[in-house]
């Protein structure tokens, strides 16, 4: 098979509307993310949260080839595919803050939220668990025979694990229309990707399973959302899943909270300077005179995730009188 | 409030060596505050009572009917916790006979004391069938022999005491007795003024007797005391017990200081002492402490009687009932009314004279009413 | 699957009827397993059903069962209503996670957002020499978790009837079969079908309540028959540990105040100790003695057959611990 990749040529390609569409995306996940962050500071979000600043052209490029048929499953670090897959940020803000109003009703928090409506089998906390989920999703839309696909969100820390493992076979045995996306954002938790731990990198990993596999700008939108709707095709024609290594930069640390000494400073400082794809994008927007529709975006982004924030605190919290709902059975 | 505040038997009496606790009136984790009712205790003189003297959940320690030593620990009042440990510690119940649950259960529905059953579980532990059984088995028939059919009661604590009292009394008192006539009619005129005055507390033939007694013996000190062994205990103070007969008993209140009392106190005490011992609500502080008693049958027409003297008294006066009698008066034999006075005496205390001149004042006393009228 | 005239359906043969049956009902039921296809199941469990339902609803797998699992978790959420098997209990160590983590916590999770409609269907049947990992009993492990059903028939009848059920609830069942059971016909297959959380009183007594579930239920009668008029033992099973029916059992200990508790799973810390707990809590008073647990020994379930013996519980134990229950 073709090793096809994409790079800034695929932006460059495309036109305004298109561009300036995907930079809304983009811009409501960071305002998203930055709040979450400065929230879980003051104490209104609990326990862990993962953000997914510097990634956001690969959720917004990625969702936008695929519709509201179309299931995915993601990791840890969600927020930003649940954003693209058209999820409420109201909603998922009050999940955050664990309110009765949340996507789970307060129940699942970040590394849970879900929209079943929506296509989004849920966040999940167990490394790997999403591969076999998708895998599992796609043979029910195979069966279902509407040309519905699954895409599996996970990071290149997942490679390693039985579950990747298990799912890739599984996909390919039974063929099932899933296309993997592997978010490889230089970081695997504390531990600095490249190389690591030997073996060959994600995309020859993946190859060696008998599927379609190819490396994608995970900075550049345009070229992330190609490469989705190239393997999501395939996969509704019947052609089997494929499996997309999208390189991109955790600006962030691992979780929030997360000082990040295990990172060189010039290293993050450099990244944040020169890998931001919201910067990257705006400069090229300039360029073709849509800055001020992209800084409007922003200031737009800035508004509605302000107004989720409020929206969040004001929401009441569960009833402890409930805690057994749900259960089910 | 961590370490939990110990319940013990308290001594009721001067006299009191062991108490029965009858029955526990808060129950095993219930929460008691200072002062509220705690328990139902049969001392040595009367069945009383007591009131917790500190807050907190009860534990108790001995069960419903069980008799203990004054300063036994019967139970604790501490924090809720604590009251789930004791109760789960084994090494409490040591002593305790082993029961299953059930059994235990089923004997304490039908008042059954486990200690009376035989168990046949392991280590004779009383199982449900132990129980049942003596729950199905019938009651003893009645043995009818030449008295006719025989029931058995078991004395009450008080009537135990009593008898053992009484017991002693007559096997260690050397006792000799002494009577008089007393002329009633002073005493009856005197009460008739009263009466016509409408003086609202009438005193009582038997509360002029008090009176009088109290007096005579506040006169003769040598006789308010009692025999030691090697010496006489004198008392300071006169305090005159009271007979009552009380349903199953007799409980002896006390008037104290009854000589410094006026008739008029004395009556509305001896009423109210009564009255209180009728209805149970005596208290053991009311029946301690006499160091002479009083004990009239007048109202049931006695015409006189001897009576046993209470250990720690010298000395015990029995009044029986005024009749009209013939009398001689100015050489003639005219009719008059008179009751008997009976004093009997601790011959190790008072000597015959002693005990004369006792019971003469007291007569006089009684034969000169006014002068007991003025302090 | 014909009904046969004169006999009643083997345990294995109601599984398989109950498969078949709900399958045909509904074409979201999917099976998910090692050799289930062609190969009918390596105890024939599934045989048959390929040829009925053909490969899209039969589906074999690679050895891979956290994966398979997970891929039978994800199918339940997006539409199917999978039953995927694991073939031996002894490897649910393999994939707990997305039985325990994933198809237990999904729902919940999600604020009832997803549903997860999975059956787990699993075996185990020690005493057969299968060896330390192919013997174990480790329903109490399941049953520990929130948010799964744990169901136990003890024989065709039960088999049939729970399958049946389990595949029709919403929630994740974990339905444990027993392979030593897979051959018995049920002694009573006429009678009413009785639904999950809901215990069979299998004979009535008054001395001693014997309760449990699974196969013991088989060994546990055939004890009661060598200890015979000496106690009168009343025995419940269980039939399933979640739900479970725990009034019928307690109304049984408060009328005979003893009880011993039966199971093939190791004593220690073992499903017995709930049941235990939860007749302490609600019938101490009414007990005449301790309660006692009759389970597997705390070892490996050893290989040699008179060793794998003295660490189960068998008919002659079994007997001996409702004597000494009864006077105990």
């Amino acid at each position: 098979m073709a090793q096809r990749s994409w790079s800034a040529a695929g932006a460059a390609a495309a036109d305004d509307e298109v561009l300036v569409a995907r930079f809304e995306v983009m811009a409501r996940i960071r305002a998203f993310e930055v709040r979450v962050g400065r929230c879980f500071r003051d104490g209104h979000i609990h326990g862990f949260v993962h953000t997914s600043i510097g990634q956001e052209a690969v959720a917004a490029g990625a969702c936008a080839a695929l519709g509201p048929e179309d299931l995915i499953t993601t990791t840890h670090r969600g927020h930003g595919h649940c954003l693209a897959k058209g999820a409420d940020p109201e909603a998922m803000m009050a999940e955050l803050f664990g309110r009765e109003t949340g996507t789970c009703h307060g129940r699942g928090g970040s590394m849970h939220l879900a929209q079943a409506d929506l296509g989004i089998l849920g966040a999940n906390g167990i490394v790997g668990a999403g591969i076999p989920i998708a895998v599992g999703a796609g043979l029910a839309t195979m069966a279902a025979g509407e040309g519905a696909i699954a895409v599996a969100f996970f990071g290149e820390g997942a490679v390693h694990c039985g579950a990747f493992h298990e799912g890739l076979v599984l996909a390919v045995a039974w063929q099932a229309p899933v296309v993997f996306v592997c978010e490889n954002n230089g970081y695997a938790e504390f531990t600095a990707s490249a190389g690591r731990w030997g073996g060959p990198d994600p995309v020859q990993r993946a190859a060696s399973y008998g599927l379609e596999a190819w490396p994608v700008d995970g900075s550049d939108v345009v070229a992330a959302e190609h490469a989705m709707r190239s393997a999501a095709d395939q996969a509704r024609a019947g052609g089997g899943p494929a499996f997309l290594e999208m390189r991109t930069h955790r600006l962030g640390g691992h979780y929030e909270g997360d000082a990040q000494p295990y990172r060189d400073e010039e290293e993050l400082e450099r990244w944040r300077a020169e890998h931001d794809p919201l910067a990257q994008l705006l400069a090229l927007l300039d360029g073709r005179g849509c800055g001020e529709r992209a800084r409007s975006a922003v200031e737009a982004a800035d508004a509605e995730m302000d107004a989720a924030v409020e929206k969040a605190l004001a929401a009441p919290f569960p009833d402890p009188g409930g805690v057994l709902e749900f259960i089910g059975g | 409030m961590n370490a939990p505040a110990q319940i013990t038997m308290p001594r009721l009496s001067d006299s009191m060596e062991e108490g029965t606790l009858l029955r526990w009136i808060k129950r095993d984790g219930d929460a008691v505050t200072v002062g509220e009712e705690l328990a139902e205790i049969e001392s040595d003189k009367a069945t009383v009572i007591y009131e917790a003297q500190a807050a907190g959940v009860l534990s108790t320690a001995i069960e419903e009917g069980a008799t203990v030593a004054v300063g036994t620990v019967i139970g604790w009042l501490g924090n809720a916790l604590l009251a789930r440990q004791l109760h789960s510690v084994p090494g409490r119940a040591a002593g305790r006979r082993k029961a299953s649950p059930v059994a235990r259960r089923i004997a304490a529905t039908h008042g059954i004391d486990l200690e009376l059953i035989d168990g046949t579980g392991p280590d004779g532990r009383v199982v449900r069938a132990d129980v049942e059984l003596r729950l199905s088995a019938p009651e003893p028939a009645p043995v009818l022999g030449v008295r006719g059919e025989v029931t058995v009661h078991p004395l009450t604590r008080l009537q135990t005491l009593v008898a053992e009292r009484m017991s002693r009394s007559r096997d260690e008192v050397p006792d000799f007795e002494l009577r008089v006539r007393v002329d009633a009619e002073p005493l009856s005129s005197v009460r008739e003024q009263l009466k016509a005055g409408h003086a609202v507390d009438v005193p009582s033939v038997n509360d002029f007797v008090v009176k009088a007694a109290a007096r005579a013996l506040r006169e003769q000190p040598s006789a308010n005391a009692t025999y030691r062994g090697d010496a006489w205990e004198r008392y300071a103070r006169v305090n005159v017990g009271v007979a009552v007969a009380v349903e199953g008993g007799l409980i002896v209140p006390t008037v104290f200081d009854a000589d410094g009392k006026s008739l008029g106190e004395i009556s509305r005490e001896t009423r109210e002492l009564a009255a209180r011992a009728r209805e149970g609500r005596i208290t053991p502080q009311d029946l301690d402490g006499a160091t002479f008693t009083v004990s009239n049958l007048g109202m049931f027409g006695i015409d006189g009687f001897s009576a046993v003297i209470s250990p720690g008294q010298a000395a015990i006066l029995a009044v029986g009932a005024a009749a009209v009698v013939p009398v001689v008066r100015d050489g003639a034999v005219v009719p008059g009314r008179q009751f008997e006075l009976a004093l009997s005496c601790d011959h190790r205390v008072i000597y015959g004279a002693d005990a004369a001149r006792l019971l003469s004042r007291i007569r006089d006393l009684l034969e000169h009413p006014m002068t007991l009228l003025v302090a | 699957m014909a009904e046969v005239a004169t006999q009643t359906p083997r345990y294995i043969e109601a599984i398989n009827a109950a498969l078949s049956s709900e399958m045909a009902a509904d074409d979201r039921v999917v099976l998910l397993g090692v050799d289930v296809a062609a190969g009918g199941g390596v105890y024939g469990v599934t045989r048959g059903l390929y040829d009925e339902f053909g490969p899209r609803r039969v589906i074999d797998t690679p050895i891979a069962e956290a994966g398979v699992l997970g891929a039978a978790v994800g199918a339940a959420m997006a539409g199917l209503r999978p039953v995927a098997e694991i073939m031996y209990m002894d490897f649910l160590t393999v994939c707990l996670d997305p039985i325990v983590n994933q198809a237990a916590k999904l729902r919940y999770m999600t604020g009832g957002g997803v549903s997860v409609p999975i059956v787990f269907r699993t075996q185990t049947g020690a005493g057969r020499s299968a060896g330390a990992q192919h013997s174990q009993s480790l329903e109490g492990i399941l049953a520990h978790v929130p948010g799964l059903h744990v169901y136990c028939p003890s024989d065709a009848r039960d088999a049939h009837d729970l399958l049946i059920e389990a595949i029709r609830l919403d929630t994740p069942v974990c339905f444990i079969e027993n392979r030593r059971l897979y051959g018995k016909r049920s002694d009573e297959w006429d009678r009413t079908p009785l639904p999950a959380g809901q215990a069979r009183v299998v004979r009535s007594g008054e001395d001693v309540t014997v309760v449990t579930w699974g196969r013991m239920v088989l060994e546990t009668l055939q004890a009661l028959d060598q200890v015979g008029d000496e106690v009168s033992a009343e025995l419940i099973d269980l039939r399933t540990l979640v739900p479970l029916d725990v009034e019928t059992l307690i109304a049984s200990v408060q009328r005979t105040g003893r009880c011993l508790i039966v199971h093939e799973a190791v004593t220690r810390y073992g499903p017995g100790a709930e049941l235990l707990a939860r007749i302490a809590e609600a019938a101490l008073f009414d007990l005449d003695g301790p309660i006692r647990r009759f389970g597997a020994l705390p070892t490996p379930i050893p290989y040699s057959p008179e060793l794998e013996a003295a660490a189960m519980p068998g008919v002659a134990g079994i007997a001996q611990a409702v004597r000494e229950v009864a006077k105990g």
